[in-house]
């Protein structure tokens, strides 16, 4: 009590309140749960890209003791509905996508039958029992290639590899721009396919209740809410008979912003075996059946004049969707198109988008869903424009930033950006990276024979997803405080933190403004049978939009608690003061009234005013009615070896905006992690698939991710601009990281390689390429 | 994948080109080959148990062989399937008398799905070429 009577615990940097938990081993995940009579399912999956089944014969794998059975899509499909998605455009085609292949498979990885067992391993042993008979029919692995005429098609009945065309323009006149241009800069860039890779796959677990015709499902997700929102139209069970429970969630990164098909097909056979059933991905599995994110191609066209003001800017960009649409597939490129002026002030601006299939895992949300690949655009987009015009790219950077009096900015790609201060954040990350002085060592570098680049990303990301309005599903958020009668406080609320730290940043809130001690308040999440409402956990929203729920259950719990207070002490509530978890009434009466005498009332209920009605709970809905913009620069400073192409980053500098900090300890982490997706992106990480389609980074050795050793220490510091959005005037930073960092890494490297002439690599920047670059110069 | 391989065999080409085309000496020489029986002229079928990087699998296949012009050409088309996935080709056989020996050139096509793809397509090739000279030196063995 100490503590909530002398500082705040919003602000401080505490360690996180699930950590000793989940350091212990003492967390439960999907694959700890052990349920009676449970048996498990694996799931056979396509060697092709594109082929007709003719036969599937299950007999050998039926044969094996242990199996229960073994099941395929003509067994299934009926009863499992189709995979959904939440997008919609105007002229959207989609093919059906079934939870197991009908007679035809169109990617590798497509599931094909599924093997139930006793024991896990036996039913992974079944599906190699299992007899496909292939006739492979042509594929297309190439985007660009598949909106070419001819082109194979991936789904025949569809007539086209286009699945919609989104078309951006805003702003002035584009064509009037491109006319008073003193200059076209013309840049092609291609922002690789990834692979999420979250350290736990995915996992489910469904048990049904025949009696009471009741589905649980366990699954390692980021949307419990919304699995209930989608699962009753697909296997069936009404959704107040379906309870989701997302368990400790190892990771999720937009990967588990979906419904899956297992998570169908696993409800289903739970309850058509009578049985609970448990499938757990395996990693091989997570390669080529998880959703793949980025996987962008554009030729981009900026009008400028000589002295560097920009005009308009034209962009193409295809996107490659895969073989279908998972949950907002064709919406994340969209994404793209919103923040594509970044933090500049662009009068004019047209881009089309066409969104293409191919034989391939499908494309979606993957950590900063869209903003990456815009801002990696912008900025890099940035510098070509300086180093054509041989003007400095920081002026230019700081001549197109809307000035703080300008906000709330409308920008030309149709948002209004909330607030902002993009030159305070510049000039704060220079002085944390000692900006003259890089210069200096950078010219020293040169000067000795070193390849030594600087590299700059000013960004702004929409976060706080979002206004109901913009949102497929609605992006309110729904939260609930109750004080017990023991006076601990249970927070619950709609979000589904797996990693970002809200039962710690909740109970900050909460301690503070109701004034108890933060032990005393617990946060519960990720189960529809507690939080019964909820739009879930993506495109940082937890604080911003579920935090100011729960801000708003501690302003109706504290006017029902100054009603009581004033009863108590005979007069009116406005003669009640509240301060730090207690209550008095100066001048009144001397009496001090604390929680639990006050809980206690409430809930034996012998002296309540008539009207009040018994218990202290509240809940909310917050509607929020704009999203928020979080912003920062990001300094990489870089050396690359001229003999083996090797990048290795000398110094990595921070500063973002996410509005007031709860606690500066997780925004700096959610910070870190972001930042070594993005030494992933650069330097390692490419899903590949080969001219036939197939996958050929299966597995961490061909799929490289960063390691500790090639993380930098980091210097992180952040400026503070409150968002008018909500009350809390918190921006959100969970993908802050992965959209700030990659241009600023790609420019650095580039800004090395160009005293070589090197203008431009597409990422990632391995050593083999990098080197193969240097060579070619030589 | 294309992939071009060269082995010498101390036999002349007439004997070789024989023991290419005969089952019996396919089953014993072919590493892996559990099964091998002719389904008609020129076609087989086939049970292999190999192993490509560190995937070991039992795989399942058909080949036939066409374009025979003996004793100096013939090309062998296959394809094969198992827990780890596919492999289907086709390879043109070559040979050329080398003194008492004959030379077996060998210009293949290869295509490998799903698993083996995905993580052990960079070893393919090799393992490819230990298979082949593996072959070879049993038929080789065979033949002397």
């Amino acid at each position: 009590m100490a503590d909530a009577n002398t500082t705040p615990y919003v602000g401080r940097a505490m360690k996180r309140i699930e950590d000793p938990r989940l350091i212990t081993g003492a967390g439960t995940y999907t694959d700890d749960l052990r349920l009676s009579g449970m048996v498990h399912a694996a799931i056979l999956r396509s060697p092709h890209a594109h082929a007709r089944i003719k036969k599937i014969d299950t007999a050998a794998a039926r044969a094996i003791p242990g199996v229960v059975a073994v099941l395929t899509g003509a067994d299934v499909n009926a009863s499992c509905g189709f995979v959904p998605c939440a997008a919609s455009m105007p002229d959207l085609k989609a093919p059906k996508h079934t939870v197991l292949a009908g007679d035809r498979v169109y990617f590798v990885g497509h599931a094909v039958a599924v093997a139930i067992a006793s024991d896990p391993y036996v039913a992974r042993d079944a599906i190699d029992a299992i007899d496909v008979d292939y006739d492979p029919l042509p594929v297309v692995a190439n985007a660009e290639d598949a909106v070419k005429s001819g082109s194979p098609l991936t789904h025949p009945d569809l007539g086209t590899n286009v699945a919609y065309t989104h078309n951006v323009s805003g702003g002035g006149n584009i064509d009037e721009a491109f006319r008073k241009a003193d200059r076209i800069v013309k840049h092609r860039l291609y922002h690789q396919r990834l692979t999420p890779m979250p350290i736990e796959p995915r996992g489910v677990v469904a048990s049904y209740h025949a009696g009471e015709g009741a589905l649980t499902l366990w699954t390692s997700t980021q949307i419990p809410h919304l699995i209930r929102t989608l699962l009753p139209g697909m296997i069936g069970v009404p959704e107040n008979k379906m309870r989701i429970v997302a368990p400790e969630v190892g990771g999720g990164f937009g990967a588990k912003l979906n419904v899956y098909a297992e998570e169908a097909l696993i409800s289903h056979l739970a309850m058509r075996l009578h049985t609970p059933v448990k499938w757990i991905e395996s990693r091989r599995d997570n390669a080529s059946a998880t959703i793949h994110g980025r996987d962008q191609i554009g030729e981009y066209e900026v009008a400028v004049k000589n002295d560097g003001t920009i005009l308009g800017l034209k962009s193409k960009t295809i996107a490659d969707l895969g073989s279908y649409l998972q949950l907002l597939t064709p919406a994340v490129p969209t994404l793209t198109g919103l923040v594509l002026t970044g933090c500049y002030k662009i009068p004019a601006v047209k881009m089309e988008i066409v969104g293409v299939y191919t034989h391939k895992m499908a494309t979606d949300a993957y950590r900063g869903a869209g903003r990456p690949e815009a801002t990696y655009l912008i900025e890099r987009l940035m510098d070509v424009i300086a180093q054509e015009l041989k003007i400095d790219r920081l002026e230019l950077r700081l001549k197109h930033f809307p000035a703080p009096g300008d906000f709330p900015f409308p920008t030309s790609c149709g948002l209004v950006y909330d607030s902002g201060n993009y030159a305070a954040a510049l000039t704060k990350a220079k002085q944390l990276a000692n900006w003259d002085q890089l210069l200096k060592d950078r010219a020293a570098a040169r000067a000795a024979g070193k390849l030594s680049g600087i590299g700059v990303s000013t960004y702004v990301e929409i976060c706080a997803m979002g206004p109901s309005k913009a949102m497929p599903a609605g992006g309110w958020e729904w939260g609930c405080v109750r004080m017990e009668i023991s006076a601990k406080v249970t927070v619950i609320t709609g979000v589904s933190p797996h990693g970002q730290g809200q039962e710690t940043t909740f109970a900050q809130i909460v301690a503070d403004r109701i004034g108890v001690p933060i032990e005393d308040v617990v946060v519960m999440h990720g189960d529809t049978a507690v939080a019964h409402y909820g739009r879930d956990t993506y495109g940082s929203r937890g604080t911003a939009v579920g935090g100011t729920a729960i801000v708003m259950c501690i302003d109706k719990i504290l006017t029902k608690a100054k009603i009581l207070a004033a009863h108590l002490f005979e007069t009116t509530v406005d003669h009640v003061v509240f301060e730090k978890g207690t209550f008095t009434s100066p001048g009144v009466t001397n009496r001090v009234i604390t929680w639990p005498e006050l809980a206690g009332e409430f809930y034996v209920a012998k002296n309540l005013p008539a009207d009040l009605e018994p218990g202290l709970e509240a809940s909310s809905f917050f509607e929020p009615q704009n999203f928020t913009f979080p912003f920062g620069t990001h300094i990489a400073v870089v050396d690359v070896d001229r003999d083996t192409g090797q990048v290795t980053i000398t110094k990595y500098v921070a500063v973002d905006d996410c509005g007031p900090q709860i606690n500066p300890l997780i925004v700096e982490g959610q910070v870190q992690g972001g930042i070594a997706h993005s030494i992933g992106q650069v330097l390692f990480e490419q899903t590949i698939y080969d001219e036939d389609g197939q996958l050929v980074t299966g597995e961490f050795m061909d799929y490289a991710i960063p390691r500790a050793h090639d993380i930098p220490d980091y210097i992180l510091g952040s400026t503070v601009t409150p968002s008018p959005v909500n009350p809390l005037g918190v921006k959100g930073v969970g993908e802050a990281g992965t959209i700030g960092a990659t241009p600023a890494i790609a420019n650095a490297v580039m800004d090395a390689l160009e005293p070589l002439g090197i203008t431009h690599m597409n990422l990632p920047l391995t050593p083999e390429k990098v080197w193969q670059a240097i060579k070619s110069k030589n | 994948m294309k992939l071009s391989m060269s082995s010498s065999v101390a036999a002349d080409r007439a004997r070789v080109f024989a023991a290419l085309i005969d089952p019996e000496v396919l089953r014993r020489t072919i590493p892996g080959c559990e099964t091998l029986a002719a389904t008609g002229p020129d076609a087989y079928e086939a049970t292999l148990k190999i192993g490509v990087a560190g995937l070991k699998g039992t795989y399942t296949g058909k080949a036939a062989i066409a374009d025979q012009q003996p004793p100096e050409r013939l090309t062998l088309s296959f394809e094969g399937k198992g827990g780890p996935g596919f492999v289907r080709g086709s390879a043109a056989i070559a040979l050329t008398a080398d003194g008492d020996a004959t030379r077996v050139d060998c210009e293949a096509d290869v295509h490998v799905g799903g698993l083996i793809a995905a993580i052990g397509s960079r070893l393919v090739e090799a393992a490819a070429r230990k298979l082949a000279d593996d072959f070879f030196r049993q038929l080789a063995g065979t033949l002397t």
